[in-house]
């Protein structure tokens, strides 16, 4: 594709979210309660500052996904996998041909493969929709910090313009604007090491993110990103994801410094064994 | 004349005006002024943020004749090629350190109060890092450089972007991604069952100084993990660890940086850092992305298991 259509389709794109986002803005805020309006810091902007989190399945799947059993048989309906609507607008996912291909076999492998399943760092947008909270530090001059319970990743966002990214990462480089009421970041830089979700859904290091951040009122964050890379995609789409406040009576981001975790995993058999270790139990492993 | 007029009086004003900035800037640079106050952020907090960063040349302890600095850097056989990170500061291009005796500063003799117990447990540990990835420190498993050890002196990757809300102080770690968010409402610790590798932060201002209290740390950490930190790399934290903290800005570019460590199962005796933190707003803080990359652990491993294969003995210090 042409560079001037990829533009034309992207700022399409946009236009239409952006239109369908208001709509949706001006339905929830028609019956809303004067006092759950949103609320704004001292210069006016949006407060977004809090902590977050997201509710549904996508960090199992983006897409329509039925319930089924673990990966564990001896773990049975604890572990289980729950049922979900798909995230994606329009609920199909368009990768060219060979990367459809490359997904399916991701989801065959999913625990030889999924970046999380070793502790690694999340990238976006899935750290966003991890089952983890995540904080948000708006400060009152310019960057934004979002810092995410799961491995302790975080990013900050610079606001206004910024340098290209001079590396590659896992959690890329993020630059925002305000758009009205939206927080709208920006996000280049990344490799093509993580995934969208435990289902295979992938990327190269040409992902490029449009995320939007918009308050529908205090308490309650419509998330959009517009998600796009020619590398693996044949045009880019679009997931909405809402965002809550975690209004629990006590809530702080906690460590799940998730290393300690998978040491045994990726690391047990190079160990000294002392013959006084706990023996692992015979768990049943199938996938998929 | 009139013209003249005008023309010495713009010139008076221009020089007032050139006085004033310069009074301005002498403020500003404050090197040892008592009168320099910190900017205040929007919602009234003094204005620590920026990136800082915490080089020096300056040692951790005052050096003594029973150090053992290669067994501290990880590497007692001598060999050169220590598991402690870069053993001491290389990254001093451009950088004017600086120098003081140590950065321990109480007790008076600069020497941290070591129980016996743990300075075998950190020997012993450090001499079997090639059985079992618990004997290396946090950083080299690159869980965490810990609080305080993560802002410590090292010889890369000691960024730090400290940013403020209402209501929070962030200071995010270059080394190992750490985002340290501390709340400034008065809430109490977390309840006695929740243990953090990093401890559990409260913070309040004092004056101008930002004042950290740190509890509820886990047992598995340790106190400072990087070969900079010398006899006290490795040194085990007990849950009875509390650490407080003081940032204070004292200038435009400087923040005097404190903390006060006790733990009595640990330490004879509470002790002191003090160093300061430097601002450089160009300094750019990469990702640091450890455990992704992480090749220490099982090369060591897989090193200390040829060795077995082989029947070779190590050579003990």
């Amino acid at each position: 594709m042409q560079n001037w259509q990829k533009g034309a389709l992207i700022a399409v794109a946009s236009a239409a979210v952006t239109l369908a986002v208001s709509q949706v803005l001006r339905d929830q805020t028609a019956g809303q309660a004067p006092g759950n309006a949103v609320v704004r810091t001292a210069d006016g902007r949006p407060d977004l500052n809090g902590i977050w989190q997201a509710v549904g399945t996508a960090h199992w799947n983006l897409q329509d996904h039925q319930a089924r059993g673990g990966p564990v048989l001896e773990l049975g309906a604890t572990f289980a996998i729950p049922a979900g609507l798909g995230v994606v607008e329009g609920n199909e996912i368009p990768y060219q041909p060979w990367a459809a291909a490359r997904q399916k076999e991701n989801y065959d492998n999913w625990l030889a493969r999924d970046p999380e399943v070793k502790c690694y760092l999340p990238g976006l947008p899935r750290a966003t929709y991890m089952p983890y909270p995540f904080q948000i530090l708006q400060t009152g001059t310019s960057d934004i910090l979002m810092a995410y319970e799961y491995a302790s990743a975080s990013r900050v966002i610079t606001m206004g313009e910024a340098e290209p990214p001079p590396v590659d990462s896992w959690m890329g480089q993020s630059v925002g604007r305000w758009e009205g009421d939206t927080l709208v970041v920006d996000v280049t830089g990344f490799n093509d090491q993580t995934w969208f979700d435990r289902a295979g859904n992938f990327h190269s290091e040409a992902l490029h993110l449009v995320e939007r951040f918009t308050p529908v009122h205090a308490d309650l964050l419509d998330y959009r990103v517009t998600i796009e890379d020619p590398k693996v995609f044949t045009r880019p789409w679009t997931i909405q994801v809402p965002l809550y406040r975690r209004r629990d009576a006590v809530v702080q981001l906690l460590e799940f410094k998730c290393v300690e975790f998978v040491e045994e995993l990726m690391y047990g058999h190079l160990r000294k064994k002392t013959g006084d270790e706990a023996p692992f139990g015979a768990a049943r492993l199938r996938w998929p | 004349m009139r013209t003249r007029t005008r023309l010495s009086l713009a010139l008076a004003a221009a020089l007032v005006a050139l006085a004033l900035a310069a009074a301005a800037a002498q403020n500003q640079n404050g090197e040892g002024s008592a009168e320099w106050t910190p900017p205040r952020t929007p919602d009234g907090q003094p204005d620590l943020q920026g990136i800082w960063t915490s080089y020096t040349a300056t040692p951790f302890e005052v050096p003594d004749a029973s150090d053992n600095p290669a067994l501290y850097s990880g590497d007692p056989d001598g060999t050169g090629r220590g598991t402690g990170p870069s053993s001491f500061l290389n990254d001093t291009i451009d950088r004017k350190l600086t120098k003081g005796r140590s950065l321990v500063v109480d007790p008076p003799n600069g020497r941290v109060p070591i129980m016996s117990w743990a300075e075998e447990r950190r020997t012993y540990k450090l001499l079997h890092i090639q059985d079992h990835w618990e004997n290396h420190t946090a950083w080299e498993r690159c869980i965490t450089r810990g609080v305080p050890g993560g802002i410590f002196p090292t010889g890369y990757g000691a960024g730090y972007q400290i940013l403020q809300g209402p209501g929070y102080v962030a200071i995010v770690y270059e080394m190992i991604h750490e985002a340290r968010i501390i709340p400034l409402d008065g809430r109490p610790h977390a309840g006695s069952s929740i243990r953090l590798w990093n401890g559990d932060s409260r913070g309040r201002w004092e004056g101008d100084t930002l004042v950290v209290d740190i509890t509820n740390y886990n047992d598995k950490g340790s106190l400072a993990t990087n070969a900079a930190s010398q006899r006290v790399r490795a040194i085990p934290q007990s849950e009875a660890l509390h650490v407080v903290e003081r940032f204070t800005r004292v200038d435009e570019n400087t923040i005097d940086y404190e903390a006060t460590i006790e733990d009595p199962k640990v330490f004879t005796a509470p002790w002191r850092v003090a160093m300061p933190l430097h601002r450089e707003p160009d300094y750019q803080i990469f990702e640091y992305a450890c455990h992704e990359g992480n090749l220490a652990i099982p090369n060591t491993l897989s090193a200390g298991r040829a060795r077995d294969k082989a029947g070779a003995t190590r050579r003990t210090p």
